[in-house]
């Protein structure tokens, strides 16, 4: 049983990065209905632009925010520069997702360009873990949670009780009909992305934060395991995906701590295919499905 | 640079024949299948394990038969058609767009993984080694020689390829293959079975993908999971795009250009100190550069596909059906 609550414990950790992540994924569907296959670069810059800023001696929080700037710049100017060049174009949802695998391929290899393509890691020392009730975390961990906690609460205050998350709902819902209501859709979606980019670029710096180590091509192995969570939670419903978010962090740490590390991403897409297969609208959506899904 | 010419153009047929497969899944049928990649690697793996001997600890893998090189291309393609209908049969069945795409890349990622960790299989990340010349002796090759006939056979090969292809594509099932692509339930309401014919596309394509894996494991002699990174998927993709969607000169173009000449384009580039893999990168940004800009300003490619001729006049035939919903390749397929 202890050992249950602490694999429980390091499941919790898990859930917060990767809800995030997923929230981020989810936001940028829900506003162009395009599954960004280069949001996990989002993450990866997130991750580069935290150690450049502790290379020159910054703390955890200018890190955080560095990521989080990097982060939401390049969302901003993926969506801007091609996914809503592509959305206005009439572009449908299959040749833009192409096209942001295209995104992803050019910025891992500028990644690689300019860092080389082997591992970096942060200079963070590392406190012995704290016992906390049944769990054991160190600070490195509780800062993860407790920042997810607060980005989760912050986000939900904008997109519930702000001017702005009422058009970014009315986009997401329908695009078409925001606009003839008088909502720019265009600066809602960019906004939208950019808000997106700043919570991965910090899913980004958490990450490899709590991984140790990060290389130009983490983000997109996250980003698998990302899209498991989104899916899950229902593609482009920030409630769902956070509850996807939280489900599977957990249940891939329960996975890894019982039965084996190394086909943790194997295992996560077997959730994933079992998923789409069976509920393609998410766990939590009573609808049905269709064969043009 | 005789040598040189003979490396360039054999690994452009490998290519070429790979690249011919996914056009029978994305350009006719018109699924975006990022798990292609994964019966190419199957075709090379089997290639190898039935081909070199018995394992010697402390390598382990399974099979090493000792066969001969032919017999073992074609096994290798039946294994990796075999693994095409499992996977299309489970994700071709009610998937499209999108959700088709997130499928096949999971189940590719999983045999990666799975290649990798699952030592006894195929040796994990060691991978497999020791297929030096197949054939080369029975037809008593010295190595000088022995480039020119393995370009000899890849090429025959290529030709068999698109002969095959092009017979494929002005018959019926090619032509109602692509009439599916144009609008699914079109092709439903005149009687077509959309989910056999689907995964037939899928099984053939990823047949000619282990043609193709089978003819690179000869070629390199040894296969590991970090030649076949899923990255390569993109590769082919960026290749059919620029050439043409769905046309064959199209696609042969297209890897012309993509895989061979981008790769020559910057193999002379200037070697910078401590950055070996700047030349690698450079080539796929490049790609990705190309790909986005030719989703966007040229989706039909450089050779675009031609448009079906009603070639029964009396309409009695599936062409004159398929005459109006066919009216060129458009990218968007399936509801994303």
């Amino acid at each position: 049983m202890h050992e249950a609550l602490l694999t429980l414990g390091f499941g919790l950790v898990a859930a917060a990065i990767l809800s995030l992540s997923a929230l981020a994924f989810t936001l940028e569907y829900s506003v162009t209905n395009v599954a960004n296959l280069s949001h996990g670069e989002i993450l990866t810059v997130g991750a580069y632009c935290a150690y450049l800023v502790q290379q020159h001696g910054g703390g955890v929080i200018l890190s955080g925010l560095a990521a989080a700037t990097g982060g939401g710049l390049l969302a901003l100017a993926v969506h801007n520069g091609v996914v809503d060049r592509f959305v206005r174009k009439g572009i449908g949802g299959l040749p833009t997702f192409i096209a942001t695998l295209g995104v992803s391929l050019v910025i891992q290899n500028v990644l690689v360009i300019i860092f080389g393509a082997s591992n970096l890691g942060y200079t963070v020392p590392q406190s012995a873990p704290r016992t906390i009730g049944p769990f054991l975390w160190t600070d490195t961990e509780i800062q993860i949670m407790v920042s997810a906690v607060v980005i989760t609460a912050l986000l939900y205050v904008i997109i519930v009780h702000t001017r702005f998350g009422k058009s970014l709902r009315a986009v997401s819902q329908n695009r078409s009909l925001a606009r003839v209501s008088g909502i720019n859709a265009n600066r809602v979606a960019a906004l939208t992305w950019l808000l997106a980019g700043l919570i991965g670029g910090y899913a980004g710096f958490i990450l490899a934060e709590s991984v140790g180590t990060f290389s130009p091509y983490s983000g997109f192995s996250f980003f698998l395991i990302t899209l498991t969570a989104a899916v899950a939670g229902g593609l482009g419903r920030a409630v769902g995906t956070l509850v996807g978010g939280i489900i599977v962090g957990i249940a891939l740490e329960f996975f890894g701590g019982y039965l084996s590390a190394s086909y943790n991403l194997a295992f996560a897409f077997a959730i994933l295919s079992l998923v789409i297969l069976v509920r393609p609208r998410g766990l939590f959506v009573g609808g049905r499905r269709s064969v043009f899904e | 640079m005789i040598d040189y010419l003979v490396t360039v153009l054999t690994e452009g047929s490998i290519f070429a024949i790979m690249a011919l497969g996914l056009n029978i899944i994305w350009g006719w049928s018109g699924d975006f299948d990022l798990a292609f990649y994964g019966y190419v690697a199957l075709g090379a793996y089997m290639t190898l394990a039935l081909t070199i001997g018995p394992a010697t600890p402390p390598t382990t893998y399974i099979l090493g038969l000792s066969l001969p090189f032919p017999i073992a291309v074609a096994i290798a393609i039946v294994s990796a058609m075999l693994l095409a209908l499992i996977v299309g049969a489970i994700a071709l069945r009610h998937l499209r767009g999108i959700y088709f795409s997130i499928v096949t890349l999971g189940a590719v990622y999983v045999l990666y993984i799975f290649t990798g960790q699952f030592v006894p299989l195929f040796n994990g990340y060691n991978g497999l080694s020791g297929l030096f010349d197949p054939m080369g002796d029975f037809f008593g090759l010295d190595f000088s020689s022995y480039s020119f006939f393995y370009l000899g056979l890849c090429v025959v090969v290529l030709i068999g390829v698109l002969l095959l292809v092009t017979r494929l594509n002005g018959s019926r099932f090619g032509v109602a293959l692509r009439s599916l692509r144009e609008d699914e339930r079109a092709a439903a309401a005149f009687g077509r079975d959309i989910y056999v014919m689907k995964l037939k596309a899928y099984v053939l394509g990823a047949g000619l993908g282990g043609l193709g894996g089978a003819l690179f494991a000869g070629y390199l002699s040894a296969f590991n999971p970090s030649a076949w990174s899923p990255v390569e998927t993109i590769i082919l993709y960026a290749a059919i795009l620029v050439g043409g969607r769905g046309s064959t000169r199209g696609v042969v173009l297209g890897v012309a250009v993509m895989v061979m000449g981008l790769q020559e384009a910057t193999r002379y580039l200037p070697e910078i100190a401590n950055q070996p893999s700047f030349a690698p990168a450079l080539r796929l940004i490049l790609t990705g550069i190309i790909l986005v800009l030719f989703i966007r300003f040229r989706p039909q490619g450089i050779l675009p596909e031609r448009r079906l001729r009603d070639q029964d006049p009396a309409g009695k035939g599936d062409a004159a059906v398929v005459e109006t919903a066919v009216t060129g390749p458009t990218l968007d397929t399936g509801a994303a």
